[in-house]
């Protein structure tokens, strides 16, 4: 276990050094620099901005300050014109000049000042953002079990049965549909026809009903396939011979021993959908005005604010990583054939 | 098998040999394909996918010989209209030239263009006959039909005019060089030129040359506002304004004006930092379109020249807005006053051998069809444009776009699978470990921010290396999808290494080339395929969701992503346009559906383990 934990681990770094370098150089690439491109600016302001977020610096020492914990920071963060004219930086022992927090690096959990949303951090944007993100997806994955594993199990206890039939038309239609056209077909249907629901915003139980519902039908169409292959082979085997032999109730055989080696695949499953519920929650967050992550990664994208962009992504890598982990460390806690070592 | 020589036992009798080769050129094997193609014609929901995948393909793919509207030529209405069953009156319609004089100019001109192009003039009426009578003046000077709709405005102007005409004047221009297709590209932009009979000074004269204009901009400089009074607006009573870049729309919220000013043109004096070619701009006074008073595009000297140098680049002789602006003035129409004229055109050509196929598809058209068109069988959208021609276009970009993609990442996957698994052991283990490492990567993230980056270099990638929007896109989508087809090649050829019948073809002393054609490559195909077809709707749908968020394909291209954000911002709670939701939804989610269900038969009817049965 210590030895895949610590492989795992060690391929993280690799993939999290990778994203973090690659989006780091393409970010700087881009000629101008995110604040050119609209009006031209003073070169007085356009200096202070600049030092502001060090591209005045070469782009190497850009890099370390943006990764590390080294302190490269000067704190010449801003400019100001001497008694001559001439720009001088501002000190914190300037007493003219403001204190300006020491930034730790993105490998102290710091991703910097967001280039768009001039008086924020991208840390203070993910603070508020992503708790709504991560309510979202945990009610949209919760109701994708829900839905996803009971639909599995009905149709896998009578396959072939008109149920089983429409389960799975169902569930090929969910997999097919993009969210946003449901989404679209649900908002009308539930808001304005039979006006039941808020049509936006965030707050509520109301508000959350319809975006779960949405970003979950998907894994709930692909959980539900899994359960009844997984289900099938189960209901199949040996062991639940017996288990119907001894006289159990088909309900304890059903939930208690078959549901057991049945949701293996839905649990190795359970890291791709978790991507998948992020990936979603873009569209998902757009269409229903969630000022969750996945807004502000989308606006962040089209606005050019390329520290908030890489922040997101970084972060998302990190969370997706972690969980796909967690899941195989869980696969093997399940299926004692499975062992770590394997891989 | 080499026979053992001298061994009585196994000597055949002549006979036998003759009964024995008899038996083995009778006997019908059955081929893994034929076997597929029993079971999956068996499988009656897959057969049924198929043959409307096949049909539905088939009617995008030949989308410019149907005789449908131009899915982006916008008209003059603010609202999306319903479906209505109805053919375009075709009188309205420009008449093809006599067979073999003009045809290749003609239909260059419906290639460089759009289907139709025209001239919608707006004239302010008071009642219907000084309609009637403008569209006479109209018909006059433009030397041909033209159809006129009538509708109330919703102010009316100091001099009592209380209804605007609508006259539409198809444009045929035979004196027009033959042109060749797809070269006069005027970067796929929908060309709406409108101005003004009061200010004919500002257009340029025709045919001076184009000036090369960056087709991109971003942010109003200055900006100056004239009501049709000749008032002007001091810009502080603009309260806000905004800029839509993908839809080129800009829109003015002017402050609470009382009254309301009457309908006429509107002078808009702007100044972007880069030009834009065909902006659409609208004023809204108290937070209601004014009706009829189609502002005037017009701006500082050096972008005015750059507007209609556009402009004209596309329409070298017609200047029938200009010379109608003139007629009026001279000989006023009693109860009518000359309001605007705006030119409406615009197609997306493709270039290269898809380019020549269109073309030729086109030609056929007009052919076959002449200038017949359909209605707005499935209405329009909120810009009038005609929803069954969107959804037919539409669809052939984003299948077109999933078609290629998918090949994409087909070539990439089984590249890689099939190396990593023919090599097998360390090689073998750090490509497949990389795949990992790659796979735990929220893809999404990293190509949109991939994507944000390459826009800084749209241009340079564009003019020097002839990569457009939609070759990067091919790029990344196929590079994200090759991963799975990658880990199942690899572990396909893997375990067919080992397979007996391999060792058996290895022992006859088959050569590896051999064996990998005749044994590996035909193997590996039938899963292959059957990736492939669930890679396709799964690339369909990213398009679209990349679409749907603005990052995708780009107006005024259509694809499934782009009507799906027509239909979602359509939806408000005081009119349902259902229209604009259910059919393109539809025709997403059958499509989508279709593959899903052809794949999942293709899968049951290419496995093996299966083979026989049923």
């Amino acid at each position: 276990m210590l030895r895949f934990l610590l492989r795992r681990f060690l391929w993280f770094g690799i993939t999290i050094m990778t994203v973090m370098t690659v989006s780091f150089f393409l970010m700087h690439s881009v000629k101008g620099g995110p604040f050119d491109g609209e009006r031209k600016l003073d070169p007085v302001i356009e200096a202070n901005i600049k030092a502001r977020y060090h591209l005045d610096w070469p782009l190497w020492r850009q890099y370390l300050h943006y990764v590390g914990p080294f302190n490269l920071d000067d704190n010449r963060a801003l400019f100001a014109e001497d008694s001559d004219g001439d720009l001088q930086p501002w000190r914190s022992s300037n007493p003219a000049g403001q204190e300006v927090k020491a930034f730790g690096g993105v490998f102290a959990g710091d991703f910097g000042p967001s280039f768009r949303y001039k008086d924020f951090t991208v840390n203070e944007i993910l603070a508020e953002s992503l708790p709504i993100s991560m309510l979202l997806g945990t009610l949209s994955m919760m109701f994708a079990l829900a839905l996803g594993i009971s639909a599995g199990i009905a149709s896998a206890l009578r396959p072939g049965s008109g149920i089983d039939l429409s389960l799975r038309l169902a569930a090929t239609a969910g997999i097919a549909l993009p969210n946003f056209v449901i989404a679209s077909f649900l908002i009308i249907l539930f808001v304005f026809m039979i006006p039941l629901l808020p049509v936006a915003g965030w707050g509520t139980i109301q508000h959350m009903l319809l975006p779960g519902f949405c970003l979950g039908l998907v894994f709930a169409a692909y959980i539900a396939r899994l359960t009844r292959t997984g289900m099938l082979e189960t209901l199949s085997a040996d062991y639940i011979r017996t288990a119907h032999a001894k006289g159990l109730s088909p309900r304890t055989v059903v939930l208690r021993h078959a549901l057991k080696g049945g949701l293996l695949p839905v649990v190795s499953y359970l890291g791709p959908a978790t991507a998948g519920i992020l990936t979603g929650s873009l569209v998902i967050e757009k269409i229903f005005f969630i000022p969750g992550t996945g807004s502000h990664f989308i606006n962040a994208a089209t606005n050019r604010d390329y520290t908030l962009a890489m922040g997101v992504t970084i972060l998302f890598t990190v969370l997706v990583y972690t969980l796909n982990t967690l899941v195989d460390m869980a696969y093997t806690l399940l299926d004692p054939r499975i062992s770590l070592e394997d891989e | 098998m080499a026979i053992p020589q001298g061994d009585s036992r196994w000597a055949l009798s002549p006979e036998d040999l003759k009964r024995l080769s008899k038996e083995a050129k009778n006997f019908k094997g059955e081929s893994l394909w034929s076997d597929a193609w029993r079971r999956l014609r068996r499988n009656r929901t897959a057969f049924l996918a198929l043959v409307f995948l096949a049909a539905f393909g088939g009617i995008s793919l030949i989308a410019p010989f149907l005789p449908l509207p131009s899915p982006i030529a916008l008209s003059l209405r603010d609202e999306a209209a319903p479906p209505q069953w109805m053919w375009e009156e075709p009188e309205s319609l420009p008449k093809p030239p006599a067979a073999g004089t003009g045809m290749t100019a003609w239909t260059a001109n419906l290639w460089n263009d759009g289907w139709r192009h025209r001239t919608m003039l707006s004239v302010a009426v008071r009642d219907e006959a000084a309609a009637e009578s403008a569209r006479a003046r109209i018909e006059e000077v433009a030397g041909r039909k033209s159809a006129i709709e009538l509708r109330g405005a919703e102010a009316v102007s100091e001099d009592g005019l209380s209804k605007v005409a609508y006259v539409s004047v198809p444009l045929l221009r035979t004196d027009t060089p033959d042109v060749i297709p797809g070269e006069t590209d005027i970067r796929g932009n929908v060309t709406a030129w409108r101005y003004d009979a009061a200010i004919p000074e500002a257009s340029p004269i025709p045919g001076e040359p184009p000036l090369e204009v960056e087709p991109d901009w971003r942010v109003v400089h200055s900006l100056e506002l004239k009501a049709p009074d000749g008032t002007p607006f001091d810009p502080a009573q603009i309260s806000t304004w905004s800029i839509d870049q993908r839809t080129r729309k800009v829109e003015l919220f002017l402050a609470r004006q009382d009254p309301v000013p009457g309908i006429g043109s509107w002078i808009v004096r702007y100044q972007l930092d880069r030009a834009i070619s065909g902006p659409v701009v609208t004023v809204r006074v108290n937070g209601q379109l004014l009706a009829g008073s189609k502002p005037i595009v017009e701006s500082n000297p050096q972008d005015a020249q750059i507007v209609d140098a556009r402009l004209f680049e596309g329409i070298e002789h017609d200047d029938i807005g200009r010379q109608l602006a003139r007629s009026f003035e001279a000989d006023p129409v009693p109860g009518a006053r000359f309001l605007e004229a705006r030119h409406e055109s615009g197609y997306w050509p493709f270039k290269g051998l898809v380019g020549r196929f269109d073309d030729l598809l086109l030609h056929a058209r007009v052919h076959v069809f002449g200038l017949w068109q359909t209605g707005n069988w499935m209405g329009t959208d909120s810009q009038g444009r005609d929803l069954m021609s969107r959804i037919v276009w539409g669809s052939r970009t984003s299948i077109i776009v999933g078609l290629i993609a998918s090949l994409c990442s087909l070539l990439i996957g089984v590249l890689y699978g099939a190396f990593s698994g023919l090599m097998g052991g360390r090689i073998d283990n750090l490509m497949m470990r990389i795949v990992d490492v790659l796979y735990s990567i929220p893809f999404i993230f990293v190509v949109i921010f991939l994507i944000t980056v390459v826009n800084e270099y749209r241009t340079e990638l564009e003019d020097n290396f002839g990569i457009d929007r939609e070759k990067i896109f091919f790029l990344v989508i196929g590079a994200i999808y090759w991963l799975t087809m990658a880990r199942v090649v690899r572990g396909q050829v893997l375990s067919l290494k080992n397979t007996e019948f391999v060792e058996a073809a290895r022992v006859i002393g088959a050569s590896t080339t051999r064996i990998l054609l005749a044994h590996i490559v035909p193997n590996v195909l039938s899963i292959v395929i059957v990736y492939l077809t669930l890679t396709i709707p799964a690339v369909m749908l990213f398009e679209a969701f990349l679409s749907f968020l603005g990052l995708g394909i780009e107006p005024p291209k259509v694809s499934w992503g782009l009507l799906a954000v027509d239909g979602t911002s359509a939806i408000n709670p005081l009119k349902i346009y259902w229209w604009l939701v259910v059919f393109p939804s539809l025709a997403m989610g059958t499509t989508l559906l279709a593959l899903n269900v052809l794949g999942d038969g293709l899968r049951d009817a290419l496995d093996p383990k299966l083979r026989g049965k049923s």
